[in-house]
């Protein structure tokens, strides 16, 4: 059957076409994702928690809110270079960022924080404030930080945040809680205690004071503004960024996990390591099995008695707990992982080629090549291997599904390889602490689907490729 | 199967020697040692220098008594002979139920636990699969019999571990039907009869998970294996005699299918075990698999883990030799022709 023939009839057979169809779409998403992504995803982004520090923590994704109906706050991220508007005043420049929102949110923001990057100045450090317009008019400062001035052995221009930005988290800063202190007790009369802020800054900010109890301050919806100003001291003084976060209680397609990490980034760079791991474990151990399995077939005599009781023993070892002990002692790395996957992958089909061969080398065009003078090598690789290629092909995309579950199982059990995130370990940390039993659905439901669908595809690939290559299988003609 | 046994044998040996992971264990516990031994010999001995010597001719001792002295290939081999006799040593950190830290107390107290759940879910499996399988057969291609070839396909491509995280969110944390993990409630209930009840139903999660990730695969094996020995002549032979159709389904179909039912068995049980090690950890039942998420994590305990991987290849090959055995009882050729 020629190639064409075979993918036409690929396609017609029900799971032969969603395979090629899912199989299609990974590809697809794999490329963009190492075209995307950066390759030490793990290391300088997955495991910094730096990167994360801004997102919200162990929240659901933003879809939520339309499913459940809840009006759960979402997450706003505000940064500027440029600054909007440039004033003069007495003291020097005033850079100033505006960036206006609307909430319409029955919750509070989870949390308020700003970060600081790159900022320059030459003689006297600059000074930056940040107001709170709300949408009844009402505006008030929630902070005011006076950047560093020079130290006693330090010579201008002087540099400020540039390796380590400086970044405050609002809902917990005193001179915050005292601002709206301020605050509620000109605007609303309410006298209230620090104790009595501490914990709620997002809600009053965000908020006005119900009717009866002066404890409680319902959400108060609408246009509201940040205000960034930076009083610089001198012309060419400068802020390199700033950036602003309402912090919210849904985030991304994926929502977060505990350490703020996007769930979506994470399973995304897993697909791309799953296929990698599915090919390449399913590639290399089909290859030793057919060559192993001609071999034994071909050769006959002792080599075959060799094989044989070798590939038996092998194909017998319970697999996961050796895994688990050389990975163990050996340490936790994705190469050790597909090398004994591998090494004990290749039996079974062994196995079944050496079956096939035998029946083979008794056929006449075998005989007529070996006739020829064509040397062992050559019959077995130019005559014999051509004719089962297309089983071992079917042979090599079963293999995949078992190497990418196995990989999930060995992460799951927390030896996974630490540089590469791989949906089991997403899965082993939603795990480990404790995500699954408060409930967060969102770290523990999308990875395993992931492993699954990809899985699956491998598997629907396979079932349809079979009836194809072995004959046996063929339904017959209507 | 003893080959088996020997090459797992062989295989920890390699690895613990050849990355140097037995010499590190080893100079690290005579380091420990010694500074015990520093504290407790500073009360007699006041000069530093002497106190050195004392020390060195002591780790001298020691690395001999230990076996440090001597290369790995001829140390391992005599610590398999004696992890073979079940000495398997001491644990670090984790400890039996009633507080031993011998390898061998933690890890045997384990075994039972560990059986329970897979011979349970075991039999489960393979008595649906015989009866849903035998019953399929009668009914090939049908809508049920291609959807339970569909969704025994499916089956392969889900982690069982993962349906038991799964369970355990939808009935046990939304639902709150049935306990999330362990073997007993908290305080264990004393009356033998409630304590039975209370085991049966935290093993229901687990048994439940087991089951349903290989009952798929199960019917449609012993499906296509029935199918096979029903085409053959003496099948026809039996009903042109006018046998009761039941009598043919057991006598002539069944019991023929037994053996290779049995093979698959056998081929399935690594996969069992390998399933039951993740599935135990995920509803922390007090298995052997738990036991080596336990030792894993945090400082991890390499003596547990070494006796774990030996015990499990054990208890795998003894279930094969059961399995086995049970093959040549059903298979009559097999007795009959060696």
């Amino acid at each position: 059957m020629s190639t064409a023939n075979a993918l036409r009839e690929l396609l017609r057979s029900g799971p032969g076409l969603a395979g090629t169809a899912l199989m299609v779409l990974l590809f697809v998403v794999a490329l963009y994702v190492l075209l995307a992504f950066p390759l030490d995803f793990g290391e300088s982004q997955w495991s910094n928690p730096v990167v994360w520090v801004d997102n919200p923590k162990a929240v659901p994704p933003v879809w939520i809110n339309a499913l459940r109906g809840g009006t759960r706050p979402p997450h706003h991220v505000f940064e500027g270079t440029e600054p909007h508007t440039v004033q003069t005043a007495r003291s020097g420049p005033v850079h100033t960022w505006r960036f206006p929102f609307t909430y319409d949110s029955s919750h509070p923001p989870t949390f308020l924080a700003v970060t600081l990057t790159d900022v320059n100045y030459a003689e006297r450090p600059p000074l930056l404030l940040i107001s709170l317009k709300r949408p009844d008019g009402k505006q008030l400062r929630i902070f005011r930080h006076a950047v560093r001035g020079p130290r006693e052995d330090e010579s201008g221009p002087f540099k400020r945040y540039a390796q380590t930005p400086l970044r405050v988290q609002l809902s917990t800063d005193e001179a915050t809680v005292s601002a709206v202190q301020e605050f509620v007790a000109d605007e609303f009369g309410l006298r209230l205690d620090g104790a009595q802020i501490g914990g709620r800054v997002d809600r009053i900010l965000f908020g006005v004071p119900g009717d009866e109890a002066d404890e409680e301050f319902a959400p108060l919806t609408g246009d509201y503004e940040i205000i960034i100003q930076a009083a610089l001291r001198a012309e060419g003084d400068s802020v390199g960024k700033v950036r602003f976060v309402v912090g919210g209680a849904v985030f991304g397609w994926m929502g977060t996990d505990s350490l703020g990490r996007d769930l979506a980034r994470g399973l995304l760079f897993g697909l791309p390591v799953a296929i990698l791991i599915g090919i390449s474990a399913a590639l290399l151990s089909t290859a030793i099995g057919t060559t192993l399995g001609i071999a034994s077939g071909y050769l006959g005599g002792r080599a075959d008695i060799a094989i044989q009781r070798f590939s038996d023993i092998v194909a017998n070892v319970p697999v996961l707990p050796l895994l688990i002990f050389m990975l163990f002692i050996i340490g936790p790395s994705l190469w050790i992982i597909i090398f004994i996957l591998v090494a004990f992958g290749w039996p079974g089909l062994t196995i079944q080629v050496r079956s096939m061969v035998l029946h083979m080398r008794t056929n006449q065009l075998i005989e007529a090549i070996q006739s020829l003078g064509a040397s062992r090598r050559r019959v077995m690789f130019r005559h014999i291997l051509p004719q089962i290629a297309p089983y071992v092909l079917a042979q090599l995309i079963f293999a995949a599904p078992s190497a990418i579950l196995a990989e999930a199982g060995l992460s799951f059990l927390g030896l996974g390889d630490p540089s590469i995130p791989t949906w089991g370990q997403i899965l082993e940390t939603g795990f480990r602490t404790g995500g699954i039993y408060v409930g967060y659905w969102w770290w523990i439901v999308p990875p395993g689907l992931c492993i699954v669908l990809t899985a699956l595809t491998f598997m629907l690939l396979a079932l349809g490729i079979e009836p194809i290559v072995n004959p046996r299988l063929r339904q017959p003609a209507q | 199967m003893i080959g088996v046994f020997f090459l797992v044998l062989l295989l920890l040996v390699l690895t613990l020697g050849l990355t140097g992971f037995s010499d590190r264990i080893l100079s690290a516990t005579i380091g420990e040692q010694l500074r015990g031994e520093r504290t407790a010999l500073a009360e007699t001995i006041r000069d530093p220098d002497e106190m050195e010597k004392v020390l060195d001719k002591r780790r001298e001792e020691l690395e001999i008594f230990y076996g440090l002295s001597t290369p790995w290939y001829y140390r391992l081999p005599r610590t398999v002979l004696r992890v073979l006799t079940l000495d398997l040593g001491e644990a670090r950190t984790l400890r039996s139920f009633d507080g031993s830290n011998r390898v061998f107390d933690i890890v045997t107290e384990r075994v039972p636990n560990s059986m329970l759940l897979l011979t349970t879910s075991l039999i489960i499996t393979a008595t649906i699969g015989i009866i849903a399988g035998a019953y399929l057969a009668t009914r090939q291609g049908s809508w049920l019999d291609r959807f339970v070839s569909a969704f025994a396909a499916v089956s392969f491509a889900v982690p069982t571990w993962w349906i038991g995280i799964l369970l355990i969110l939808i009935l046990s944390i939304q639902l709150r039907i049935l306990p999330s993990g362990g073997m007993y409630s908290t305080p264990p209930p004393t009356q033998p009869l409630a304590r039975f009840f209370d085991l049966l139903q935290h093993a229901l999660l687990p048994v439940i998970t087991l089951v349903l990730v290989s009952f798929g695969p199960s019917i449609y094996s012993i499906r296509t294996i029935t199918l096979n020995i029903a085409q053959e002549d003496h099948v026809k032979i039996a009903r042109a005699k006018g046998l009761p159709e039941s009598r043919v389904r057991l006598r002539h179909i069944l019991r023929v299918a037994a053996p290779p039912i049995v093979t698959g068995l056998m081929f399935g049980l690594a996969g069992s075990l390998s399933g039951s090690i993740l599935v135990e950890t995920v509803f922390n039942w007090q298995g052997m698999g738990r036991l080596y998420y336990d030792a894993l994590a945090g400082t991890p305990d390499e003596n547990v883990i070494v006796a774990l991987t030996f015990i499990f290849t054990l208890m795998y090959v003894v279930i094969r030799i059961v399995l086995e055995a049970l093959y040549v009882f059903l298979d009559p050729r097999v007795r009959y022709t060696d």
